[in-house]
């Protein structure tokens, strides 16, 4: 029984690490820009393929393969604002939300497309997994789950610190607050969007890399995350954060025991159920705070 | 003054609605006896299906701002729904149709009273989990519930679906010309779609769901009740969507979880903001537009599903209102050059009195 328990824990936990990564990136981005990034699933499959390529086809070590992908996702977010996102923002600023929702939904079917053109749609082992387990006791953790849990705790931590401690990361801020007042104290707000997109974008690549070596590479490996991730972000309240971090753990733990205890098939209906019921009881989320509207 | 200019500007652009919809009707009844090919006319009738979900997408997020992406999904549940009708009670096909698209409206309702308190983006995302959750437990549904034959069958029909459940009629009736017959049940459906479409836009429940798209504060200071208004739309648009599913179940004789994937449900957005959001006529034009590049792009093959991606985000940036707003800026430049060349010729003579006979008629486009 505690076994199992330690077995669904486990599980729950690594997912959750993992949705965590993703719902940060999309919150991140909707929270300073009031942008929904449809094409993140791709840059995260980007990411995870970014990786493979460094490691298995030009046999470099690990850790630049986690570079490239990191590189790989800002890329993809700095190409995203000049091509659409600077250009959408010109637009009338009340059609900007379902209009770049749009363009980035072509984005990520053009970006998945792409990759299965390139790579072909058979799956692919990622290379960045770590065998064997590790006995603490009674319980027996598999390292490539630890691995994971460590690495995104790092990120947490690097993001955290990005955010709270420099500059950029009081611009973001200030711009998530209110942009027309920074605007006005001199942010440059076109700038920090571009900061926003490429932060996003190494997270997605990340996560992409992560997310593969728990199963495989596969061009639409980003969809369920991030599906998943918009679950979560919006059981959170869009543009929170640290809410955004404890709905993804909440979240996966509960898929993780559903999963055991009614089938797989029954773990991702069970988190629109639990969505559906936040959103009748708090429209905006957990941790949202409802938003006034000046007419 | 204003006032009887808007009307007038109006009845003209209801003749010119008028004037086109003759013209496509000619245009309809004239197809057949010009295509010979049996495969373009079987993507002529799939065109207007794409067109008539198209057109109640466009009810929902171009004149309503519901940005809805269940719309699949309901037309799903009504392709389902009368292909389950079928198949388990063995009602024929034009029985099963209605009551189809009224258990699509029912769906519709259950999903509008989960997601239409919420807004914008929350609306999507919600939609969109529905959606997909539709689809995983279709195609996850291992269950026996029926032996047919040696062969089990579930309740949903699984990852095959159902197909033989019965056909429109046609090819009893018309023999070998059953897709011309098809063709002309399909395309009085758009038609009957598009009338009723119109009628909504342009009646006070119509203004209403314009007005909470343009302003919803504003609108709903002025007594709209934002959450009726919307559910009605969302159950006028899931009868005519879902009456749509079943007749695709009918005329492709199969239905199956295929018609949930995320590419079908971006085609049709892409169709409408291609065409224009919003514009009455947009999905008809997104949708020609483009079935006629899925048709290119089908030569090229591997690189189609590339194409539409960029096409999509190309068009929202280059062309914000689509085909026909991009049309319609065509038209008033134009029109503000006549206007412009008319005012330059006789200012020699005496610029006094033509300034101010010519200057209301670019006020009044």
């Amino acid at each position: 029984m505690v076994d199992v328990l330690m077995a669904i824990l486990v599980a729950g936990f690594t997912s959750g690490a993992l949705y965590a990564l993703a719902t940060v990136g999309l919150s991140l981005v909707w929270g300073s820009m009031g942008m929904l990034n449809m094409a993140h699933a791709a840059m995260l499959t980007l990411g995870g393929y970014v990786a493979f390529t460094v490691i298995t086809s030009l046999g470099l070590p690990i850790a630049l393969g986690f570079a490239g992908a990191i590189i790989a996702g800002a890329v993809a977010g700095a190409i995203l604002y000049f091509a659409i996102v600077r250009n959408l923002l010109k637009n009338d600023k009340s059609t900007f939300e379902a209009n770049v929702m749009i363009a980035t939904v072509g984005i990520g079917i053009a970006l998945e497309n792409a990759i299965l053109l390139t790579y072909g749609g058979q799956p692919l082992k990622q290379p960045v997994s770590i065998v064997g387990t590790f006995r603490l006791g009674p319980l027996t953790l598999p390292w490539q789950n630890l691995m994971i849990i460590a690495v995104v705790v790092v990120m947490m931590v690097v993001v955290s610190l990005a955010l709270g401690r420099t500059r950029m990361g009081r611009a973001i801020r200030a711009t998530a607050q209110n942009r027309d007042a920074a605007q006005l104290m001199g942010v440059a707000v076109n700038r920090v969007y571009l900061q926003v997109l490429m932060l996003s974008g190494a997270l997605a690549g990340i996560c992409g890399v992560m997310v593969s070596s728990m199963t495989q590479l596969s061009p639409p490996l980003g969809n369920d995350p991030m599906l998943k991730a918009f679950i979560m972000c919006v059981v959170a309240g869009l543009g929170n954060l640290p809410g955004a971090v404890a709905a993804a753990l909440g979240l996966a733990l509960l898929e993780s025991f559903v999963q055991y205890a009614l089938g797989a098939r029954w773990g991702f209906p069970s988190l629109l159920f639990v969505v559906i019921a936040v959103l009748i009881w708090r429209p905006s989320g957990l941790f949202g705070r409802a938003e006034i509207r000046r007419m | 003054m204003t006032d009887t200019m808007s009307r007038s500007s109006m009845s003209r652009s209801a003749k010119t609605d008028l004037a086109i919809s003759l013209v496509l009707i000619a245009a309809a009844i004239a197809l057949p006896f010009m295509v010979d090919s049996r495969y373009i006319l079987g993507q002529i009738v799939l065109a207007l299906f794409y067109a008539t979900i198209a057109s109640q997408w466009n009810l929902l997020f171009g004149f309503s701002g519901i940005f809805s992406l269940a719309q699949m999904a309901i037309f799903a549940f009504g392709g389902y729904a009368t292909a389950m009708l079928c198949f388990y009670f063995g009602w024929n096909v034009w029985a099963a149709l209605v009551p189809g698209a009224l258990g699509a409206v029912l769906f519709s309702l259950v999903v509008g009273l989960a997601c239409l308190r919420l807004t914008g983006v929350y609306v999507a995302l919600l939609t969109l989990a529905i959606a997909q959750t539709m689809y995983l437990l279709i195609v996850t549904d291992t269950e026996c519930f029926v032996m047919v034959g040696s062969v089990c069958r579930q309740f949903t029909g699984g990852a095959v679906g159902f197909a033989r459940f019965g056909d429109l009629g046609t090819r009893a009736l018309l023999r070998a010309q059953w897709l011309v017959g098809n063709y002309a049940i399909i395309a009085v459906l758009f038609a009957v779609t598009m009338v009723f479409t119109y009628a909504i836009v342009k009646s006070p429940i119509g203004l209403a769901f314009r007005a909470l798209k343009d302003n919803p504060g504003y609108a709903v200071a002025r007594g709209v009740n934002r959450f009726q208004a919307q559910l009605l739309v969302f159950g006028i648009s899931a009868f005519f969507t879902g009456l749509a599913g079943g007749f695709y179940a009918a005329h492709f004789q199969a239905i199956g979880p295929g018609v949930l994937s995320m590419s079908q449900l971006m085609f049709i957005i892409a169709i409408v903001v291609v065409g224009g959001v919003g514009t009455f006529w947009g999905p008809l034009v997104g949708t020609v537009v483009l079935v006629l590049a899925d048709e290119l792009m089908r030569e090229s093959g591997e690189f189609r599903t590339l194409g539409l991606g960029l096409i999509i985000a190309l068009s929202v940036v280059l062309m914000p209102k689509g085909l026909v707003g991009r049309f319609g800026d065509l038209v008033h430049w134009l029109a503000r050059r006549r206007a412009n060349l008319a005012e330059s010729r006789p200012a020699d003579s005496k610029p006094a009195v033509s300034n101010i006979v010519q200057s209301p008629a670019p006020a009044g486009k």
